[in-house]
C-alpha cells in the first residue's frame, strides 16, 4: 500500500496542489522577520511534516497557506490560483484546505453534531440529513459516534482534536492544515489523534503537519522541512533528515530533541 | 399602633387620592417606561452598529490595509466617526447633553418626550456600543479562525459563531447597563418632563409631605428594577441550560 502511495505521489509529482514561492511574513517595518522566503511544492498526496525549534516560523508558515497569516510578499498558489492575489474569494479556498488547531477551537456553544454540520450546510449548502449522516459516518470512524449530541466542555482533550479533525473532513477537503495537533494535549491522549492522522494519511489525504511528534514524522511523512529562523534549513525524506542530517543547526536540533 | 396606621392612611389620602394625585404618578410612570424603552431601542441599534463597525475595523485592519482600497478609507472614516462619538458621550454628563438636546438642538420642538428618549438613546448606544465590543474582543481569537479557516466569511463567523457567544457573555451586563438608563431617566425632570421622579416631587411639592411620595416613588424604581433583572436571570439560565 505504501508503495502504491509513493507511485501515485511520484506520477503527479508535477500536480502540485500548493506552491510557495519567495514567502515573507515580517513584523514592525522588516525588524522581524518570521518568514524570509519560503519556496516550496506541495504534491497532492503528499504528507509533509515541518519541524523546528519555537519561533522558527513553521506556524507562522502553516497559517499563511490558507492567509489566517497575510504575507507580507510572495505568492502561494493553491491549484494554480495565486491566493495572495487581489480580488481571490479566501473564502472558497478555505473550503477546501481543513485546518486543525493546537487548541482545538470546537464551538463550545453547540452539540458535536452541530460543530460538524454548520459549514457544510451554511457554506456547502447540503440537506440536514446529508450532513448528519456524513458527520456520523466521520464519528464512526474516530470512535466518537456516541458523543454526536454531547458539548465540547464534557469532552477530554484528545476527543476534542479527534473531533477538530473530523469537522475539518467533513466539508471535503483537498489538503489538511494540521498547526501542532497534540502539542496542547495530555501524554496519554497524544495516541489518539496520531492514530486518526496516521488513518488519514494512509487514505492519501495531502498533509502539512507542524510537529513535535518526531515519532509521526518518521513513520508518516513522506518529507520532513526543518525551518529555522524563517527559512527552509534542509528538507528530505524522514530517513535523510532523522538519519543523515547534514546541517549544523538541525544536528544540534535533533540532539536536543531526539 | 393603630395611631400610626390612621396617620398613614391620612397621608395616603392627602398625597395620592386628594386631586386624583395619583394620576401624575399614573402619568410620571407612563412617560419614565415610554422613555426608558424607546431610548433602550435606540441605544441597542445604535451600540450594535458602533460595536460592529469598530470591532470589524479592528479585525480586518491588517487584511484590508494590504489592498488599501476606496473601502479602506472610508471605513477608516466611519471608525474614527465612532470613536468621536463614544469619547464625546461618555466624556460628558447625561444630563447636560439631555439639556443640549433641549435647549440648543431641538429648541424649536416641543415634543418633550421625544427629546428625551432621543438624548437617552443616543447616550445608551455608546455604553452598549462598549459592552458589546468588549463581549466580542473576549471571545478568543482561535474561534474566529476556526470559522473562517471552515470556509465562512467575516459576517457569516459573526452570526453563526462569535455573537451567540458573545450574546450570552455579555448578559448581565447589558442588563445593568438597562437599570442604568431606567433610573437615569430620572434626570428628565430637569427640561419639564413629568416623569416618575417629577410627579412624586411635584406632589411633594403641593402637600408639603415629603416621606409619602418619595418613598412611593423609590418603591416603584425598585419594583421595576427587580422585574427586570430576574426577566433577565430566567433569559441566562435558559441560555446557560443549552450548554450542560
Amino acid at each position: 500500500m505504501r508503495d502504491n502511495k509513493e507511485a501515485a505521489i511520484a506520477t503527479r509529482m508535477d500536480d502540485h496542489i500548493i506552491s510557495v514561492r519567495g514567502l515573507k511574513k515580517h513584523y514592525k517595518g522588516g525588524a522581524i522577520k518570521a518568514l524570509d522566503g519560503i519556496d516550496t511544492d506541495i504534491a497532492r498526496g503528499e504528507v509533509v511534516v515541518v519541524i523546528g525549534p519555537s519561533g522558527s516560523g513553521k506556524s507562522t508558515f502553516l497559517r499563511s497557506l490558507n492567509m489566517l497569516e497575510i504575507p507580507s510578499c510572495g505568492e502561494i498558489f493553491v491549484n494554480g490560483v495565486d491566493i495572495v492575489g487581489k480580488g481571490v474569494n479566501i473564502n472558497q479556498h478555505r473550503q477546501k484546505m481543513g485546518m486543525v488547531f493546537q487548541h482545538f477551537n470546537l464551538f463550545p456553544h453547540m452539540t458535536i453534531l452541530k460543530n460538524m454540520t454548520l459549514a457544510p450546510m451554511k457554506l456547502l449548502k447540503k440537506s440536514r440529513e446529508e450532513a448528519e449522516a456524513k458527520a456520523m459516518e466521520l464519528l464512526e470512524v474516530v470512535g466518537l459516534a456516541d458523543r454526536a449530541t454531547s458539548y465540547p466542555s464534557q469532552l477530554s482533550g484528545g476527543q476534542k482534536q479527534r473531533i477538530a479533525i473530523v469537522r475539518a473532513l467533513c466539508m471535503e477537503p483537498d489538503v489538511m492544515l494540521f498547526d501542532e495537533p497534540t502539542s496542547a494535549l495530555d501524554p496519554e491522549m497524544v495516541g489518539e489523534v496520531l492514530d486518526v492522522m496516521k488513518k488519514l494519511a494512509r487514505d492519501g489525504m495531502t498533509m502539512i503537519v507542524v510537529t513535535h511528534e518526531m515519532g509521526f514524522a518518521r513513520e508518516m511523512a513522506d518529507r520532513v522541512i526543518f525551518m529555522d529562523a524563517g527559512v527552509i534549513v534542509e528538507e528530505g525524506t524522514p530517513a535523510e533528515i532523522f538519519d543523515a542530517p547534514k546541517s549544523e543547526r538541525l544536528q544540534s536540533f535533533l540532539a536536543k530533541v531526539l | 399602633m393603630q395611631e400610626w396606621f390612621a396617620d398613614f392612611k391620612a397621608d395616603f389620602q392627602l398625597n395620592f387620592i386628594d386631586d386624583g394625585r395619583w394620576r401624575w404618578i399614573v402619568q410620571g410612570l407612563g412617560n419614565t417606561l415610554k422613555i426608558t424603552l424607546f431610548s433602550l431601542l435606540i441605544g441597542i441599534a445604535l451600540g450594535i452598529m458602533v460595536a460592529a463597525v469598530r470591532s470589524t475595523y479592528d479585525k480586518n485592519k491588517e487584511a484590508m490595509s494590504k489592498h488599501k482600497g476606496a473601502g479602506y478609507h472610508l471605513f477608516t472614516v466611519v471608525n474614527a466617526i465612532c470613536k468621536l462619538y463614544l469619547t464625546v458621550i461618555r466624556g460628558t454628563p447625561v444630563v447636560v447633553q439631555l439639556l443640549i438636546m433641549y435647549f440648543i438642538i431641538f429648541a424649536t420642538s416641543r415634543n418633550d418626550v421625544m427629546i428625551a428618549v432621543i438624548a437617552f438613546g443616543i447616550n445608551s448606544g455608546a455604553y452598549v456600543a462598549e459592552i458589546l465590543r468588549g463581549g466580542i474582543m473576549s471571545i478568543d481569537n482561535g474561534q474566529f479562525e476556526a470559522g473562517r479557516s471552515l470556509g465562512f466569511n467575516y459576517v457569516q463567523t459573526m452570526i453563526y459563531i462569535i455573537i451567540p457567544q458573545v450574546f450570552k457573555s455579555v448578559l448581565p451586563t447589558l442588563c445593568n447597563e438597562f437599570i442604568v438608563l431606567l433610573k437615569e431617566t430620572s434626570i428628565a425632570g430637569y427640561v419639564g418632563i413629568v416623569d416618575l421622579t417629577k410627579a412624586g416631587d411635584l406632589i411633594r411639592g403641593r402637600t408639603f409631605s415629603a416621606f409619602m411620595p418619595l418613598i412611593a416613588v423609590a418603591l416603584i424604581y425598585l419594583v421595576l428594577v427587580v422585574v427586570l433583572s430576574a426577566l433577565v436571570g430566567k433569559l441566562e439560565r435558559r441560555l446557560r441550560k443549552s450548554e450542560r
